[in-house]
């Protein structure tokens, strides 16, 4: 299966001032590589701070990076890929479904703006957008006139992805887009991106901090630490067996439905630390049950445990050696 | 034994151009060392009725009517000192956002130990021995250091902890707990449920916990109400309510929660979306979203289906299922 959009050693730094040695950054992003084959679903899950927006902006060109590149189709974006270009093949849908729309512009007219940006004549991008209107729920006749703040939320997110479909997209990378909903909504709304993915197509980047929405929505499953890629595999593995000790952890400290089954003991102590002076080594070995001298010397690569299934953690390469012994 | 907490016909209503009915006809009991959760959506009521015990709404503009009493005393008559004593003694709070609910400008000893001697009338000192000793309590680590921080100084997970230990610093009777865990990530989450069951327990008080989080109603409750428009619309123990849901948007909100949905199949997802409370509901408010309404539901009163005194859900459908004899029409 050939990659859609890669990223290849992606690097992210934000500057905090100061001069010298005394110049401080934010590591948001640090060293990322990941494929998104065409038609699947990548989850991308982690705590706030982890660099999962960041990423987000990276692969769609909101934010330059540091150093590394995305790759669409396998050329590279910038030099080969011109970012008129990407933006038709690479769409975006944002948490805060307010703050994304422009307030003086009709339900409508945001969505047929951008075809219009793009070469498309008024009348067509106009009837595009009436269509769009009308496949992600809303009917045109009613809404297509209204402002972003004459509708409710879950109607003005599934205005976002109605305006992201207009260019046709490959690729939509959406940031926390269900996060802000009610849960009957939300339910609702990831219907809709299930069924339009089948019917179009289409390739999600799904970045969200519900596990359980991830585990839904989701083929293939990344997990970032501190701006750092834990662990990616397929769903179904990731969930059943994880093989980063941070994932055990993070999957753990979902509430339990059950009752009868309450979490009894905290999976992990303490808040995340810094992304500004990030622990060396690996960088989860301050909070890690399982860390050993190795784990504060050397950074684990990331090491194949399954097919297409990667984590990054020394107690694999243990687990490696004692099979190879 | 007289419940802790008992509220009857509780009604709220905002005064405005439009008016807003925000709370209507709600009445539970709460008894002492149990813990309610009260599970909705946003707009369903929920932080409306937190704050009526505590009686924080806006007096101007709130017309609250009904009978709230906690531990003895009717909340909704309380003026003067008699409210500054009930607020925070009696009953405190803790809130979504504790970067909000701090004060800026002072350390959280100070804070602690301000609310200490303003409530047990002991010595600065002393106070600040309380805020300590609180500190320890909610496991902040190295507290000692911590008693001179600035909420600003201090991360999420550890301004959530300070404010626990601010509301319980009085030992409070009751603790309204308002979506605390909602901003924090999953697992500094999980470590404050844990602490705040762990103290619930230790302290034998009872807490009343709003959350839209059906895991984390399950995670520190021992009873369960689901909210709607401003109305419990079922109530029941936690097995009895997640295992067996009554009430149409118990169970939509439920499947929404993906409790045991197959990966990639369509979602049973509630249509439309919650109603506008410009006016007295009539009849069930879920009606136009209910894949089983009926023209009974619409026109109200409705009938409730009940095993038991805590066990129940306002349903037309619920009780038609259900033997006659289980049913109340609202009349009786």
């Amino acid at each position: 299966m050939s990659a859609v959009l890669s990223a290849h050693n992606l690097v992210k730094h934000f500057p905090l001032g100061g001069w010298g040695k005394a110049r401080r950054v934010v590591r948001a992003v640090d060293d990322v590589s990941f494929e998104v084959p065409a038609g699947e679903t990548l989850g991308v899950v982690g705590e706030s701070g982890c660099g999962k927006s960041t990423t987000a902006r990276l692969l769609v060109q909101l934010l330059a990076p540091t150093s590394g590149a995305v790759r669409f189709e396998g050329r590279v974006v910038g030099p080969e890929v011109p970012l008129k270009e990407l933006r038709r093949h690479v769409q975006m849908v944002f948490q805060d479904s307010y703050a994304s729309l422009n307030p003086r512009m009709t339900l409508q007219q945001a969505i047929a703006f951008g075809p219009m940006v793009h070469g498309v004549s008024e009348t067509e991008a106009q009837r595009t957008a009436m269509t769009l209107l009308e496949r992600v729920g809303l009917d045109p006749s009613r809404f297509g006139q209204r402002y972003p703040h004459e509708v409710s939320g879950g109607q003005r997110q599934r205005v976002n992805i109605a305006r992201a479909l207009a260019f046709e997209p490959k690729v939509i990378v959406l940031d926390e887009a269900v996060s802000a909903l009610d849960k009957s909504v939300e339910a609702q709304v990831l219907n809709l991106l299930m069924d339009l993915k089948r019917e179009r197509g289409l390739t999600y980047v799904f970045i969200s901090h519900d596990l359980n929405v991830v585990r839904h929505i989701s083929d293939r499953v990344m997990v970032m630490y501190l701006g750092e890629v834990a662990e990616i595999g397929p769903v179904r593995e990731i969930y059943a067996e994880p093989r980063h000790p941070y994932t055990s952890a993070l999957l753990a400290a979902m509430p339990s439905l059950d009752p009868s089954r309450r979490t009894e003991e905290p999976p992990l102590l303490g808040d995340p630390p810094n992304p500004i002076n990030p622990p060396a080594g690996c960088r989860f070995h301050t909070r890690c049950a399982h860390a050993m001298d190795i784990c504060s010397a050397r950074r684990p690569g990331d090491l194949a445990v399954g097919s297409r299934h990667l984590a990054a953690c020394h107690l694999n390469d243990l687990a490696e050696k004692e099979t190879a012994a | 034994m007289t419940p802790l907490v008992e509220v009857k016909d509780l009604s709220v209503r905002f005064d405005g151009t439009p008016s807003v009915y925000a709370v209507n006809d709600v009445s539970f009991t709460l008894a002492q060392g149990e813990v309610l959760g009260i599970l909705g959506e946003s707009g369903s009521g929920k932080s409306v009725t937190l704050k009526t015990l505590l009686r924080l709404l806006p007096e101007r503009r709130a017309r609250v009517t009904g009978e709230v009493k906690v531990n003895g005393s009717d909340v909704l008559g309380l003026t003067g000192r008699a409210l500054a004593d009930h607020r925070g003694g009696v009953v405190s709070m803790i809130f979504q956002d504790p970067a909000l609910a701090l004060d800026p400008v002072y350390t959280i000893g100070r804070q602690i130990a301000e609310t200490v001697v303003r409530h047990d009338g002991v010595s600065m000192r002393e106070g600040k021995a309380r805020a300590l000793e609180m500190l320890e309590l909610v496991r902040i680590p190295s507290a000692k250091r911590r008693l001179a921080a600035y909420p600003h100084e201090m991360s999420g997970g550890m301004r959530q902890r300070a404010m626990i230990a601010l509301a319980l610093s009085c030992r409070p009777k009751l603790l309204l707990a308002d979506e605390p865990t909602t901003a924090l990530d999953a697992t500094v989450q999980i470590q404050v449920l844990l602490l705040l069951r762990e103290l619930q327990r230790e302290l034998g008080m009872g807490v009343i916990f709003v959350t839209h989080d059906i895991g984390v109603a399950v995670e520190v409750s021992d009873k369960l109400a689901v909210m709607y428009a401003g109305s419990f619309v079922e109530a029941g123990s936690v097995a009895e309510v997640i295992g067996d849901a009554r009430h149409p948007y118990s169970k939509g909100l439920l499947a929404a929660n993906l409790v045991g949905a197959e990966p990639g199949a369509t979602l049973e997802a509630i249509p439309g979306a919650p109603p506008a409370l410009h006016a007295p509901p009539v009849g069930c408010a879920f009606a136009p979203r209910c894949p089983i309404a009926t023209k009974a539901c619409e026109a109200g009163p409705l009938p409730v289906w009940r095993t038991s005194e805590a066990r129940w859900a306002r349903c037309v459908a619920a009780c038609a299922a259900s033997a006659p004899e289980s049913c109340q029409t609202a009349a009786e």
